[in-house]
């Protein structure tokens, strides 16, 4: 259980993390840059939040088949391949919601603590301080939609006890043997931890404010 | 410590602001004229907030009141000493002071604890006011800065403007729509009208002009009189 439990939070906040990493600069750059080509990213990000993780498995588990494009890598049924899947179902919520939240922030604040003749640097932090509860809040919403994920990580990880075998898979696998108890408990580990990081979240938040 | 403009452009989006001279002291310019007309263009270029072509000369500490202040998450009183520059003899201690007396200065003290979201439009233009004063600026550029206070609020804060650039010699910049506003706080005004100087003058020579849009000015003032 403990096994089973930790890599499911490892594999999930892996993906959510690198997914930031692509998502904040991308909602960054929606909201701030000037490019046309902003619009398109944010329709790319609306569209993905209704992608079924089902295809996104399939398209995963397809690309590092064996016989697949990237089956030379050898990373089907690894955590890396879950990781991947997830990484792709995440970003767009990410994304999404990262948006939301920098244009919550008046547009004309940074020209506002230049107007108060504060620096270039002090500004960016002063910035910062203002969006970062919302981005954490668009982070721990892509963590549970993450480890909440079960189609993908089962066909992407193939729920191998030891090595993919994460609490929703786990919980499948109960199911269909019809041990109710074991599934209950899984279930109610995966519900702990994702209780766990919005309490986080929202010490974090209270914290900031 | 006065502001000037020469042969300044500036360009947002498709407006075009093109002023051939501006000069502004502690006796006080207003910038005058209909919604669109380019005050606020002409007050963001002026600082330096947005790229401008021409010869912009201003005092080194310079602050704004935008007609629609921004809050950061946090009290009023810390909204307030963000804006205090952080030299080396203004103690934390010291900065919070300060802040308090500039809080106190625009009736604001009761709100120092309070969330700054959580203020009024006229509170937030009280704190913004606040806010601005307490860096002891050479230059202040203020935005419709008492459009949403009490009618018996602006003339007090309109005499706290007035005394600081008289105490400490700052030149003052104000873009408004009221003529009480232009008539207390400056000596000259300039009227703007679709990004162009329509009627400059002191504000008497305005007064007694023939400016179509001074003279909407005055009747609105007498009829709210």
């Amino acid at each position: 259980m403990g096994e089973i439990a930790a890599l499911s939070v490892a594999v999930s906040a892996f993906a959510t993390l690198i997914a930031a990493l692509v998502a904040i600069p991308g909602a960054l750059w929606i909201v701030y840059g000037r490019s046309p080509l902003r619009g398109g990213l944010l329709a790319i990000f609306t569209v993905g939040l209704g992608l079924p993780p089902v295809a996104v498995g399939l398209a995963v588990a397809f690309a590092f088949w064996r016989s697949g494009p990237f089956g030379w890598l050898d990373l089907l049924y690894t955590p890396y391949a879950m990781a991947l899947a997830q990484i792709v179902i995440v970003v767009p919520l990410v994304g999404t919601l990262a948006v939301v939240a920098l244009r919550g922030n008046d547009t004309t604040l940074s020209m506002q603590l230049g107007g108060l003749g504060i620096a270039r640097r002090r500004t960016l932090r002063l910035l910062a301080r203002e969006v970062a509860p919302g981005l954490a809040a668009a982070m721990l919403a892509g963590f549970g939609r993450a480890i909440a994920e079960v189609g993908a990580a089962q066909m992407t990880g193939g729920n191998i006890q030891g090595q993919t075998r994460v609490l929703t898979t786990a919980t499948m696998l109960a199911v269909g043997k019809g041990e109710f108890g074991e599934a209950f408990s899984y279930v109610a580990v995966l519900l702990g931890i994702v209780a766990l990081a919005t309490g986080v979240a929202l010490t974090l938040q209270r914290r900031w404010t | 410590m006065d502001v000037i403009a020469r042969a300044l452009l500036a360009r947002r989006g498709r407006f075009t602001l093109d002023v051939a001279a501006f000069h502004a002291d502690h006796a006080g310019t207003a910038v005058l004229g209909p919604n669109g007309a380019g005050k606020t263009t002409l007050l963001l270029a002026l600082q330096g907030l947005i790229p401008a072509a021409g010869n912009i000369e201003r005092p080194l500490r310079c602050a704004a009141v935008f007609a629609r202040p921004a809050m950061l998450r946090g009290t009023t009183l810390w909204n307030v000493s963000i804006a205090i520059p952080k030299k080396l003899d203004a103690s934390p201690v010291e900065r919070d002071r300060r802040a308090r007396v500039a809080l106190e200065d625009v009736g604001l003290a009761d709100a120092a604890d309070a969330d700054a979201r959580t203020l009024s439009t006229g509170q937030r233009q009280r704190l913004a006011l606040a806010r601005a004063l307490v860096l002891e600026p050479q230059g202040l550029f203020l935005d419709e800065p008492f459009a949403n206070l009490d009618a018996d609020a602006r003339p007090a804060l309109r005499a706290l403007v007035a005394s600081y650039a008289q105490r400490t010699g700052c030149a003052v910049v104000i873009a408004t729509t009221s003529f009480a506003d232009a008539a207390a706080l400056c000596s000259k005004a300039v009227v703007l009208r679709a990004g162009e100087v329509s009627a400059s003058g002191t504000i008497a020579e305005l007064q007694n002009g023939v400016n179509t849009y001074v003279a909407a000015m005055l009747i609105d003032a007498t009829i709210r009189l």
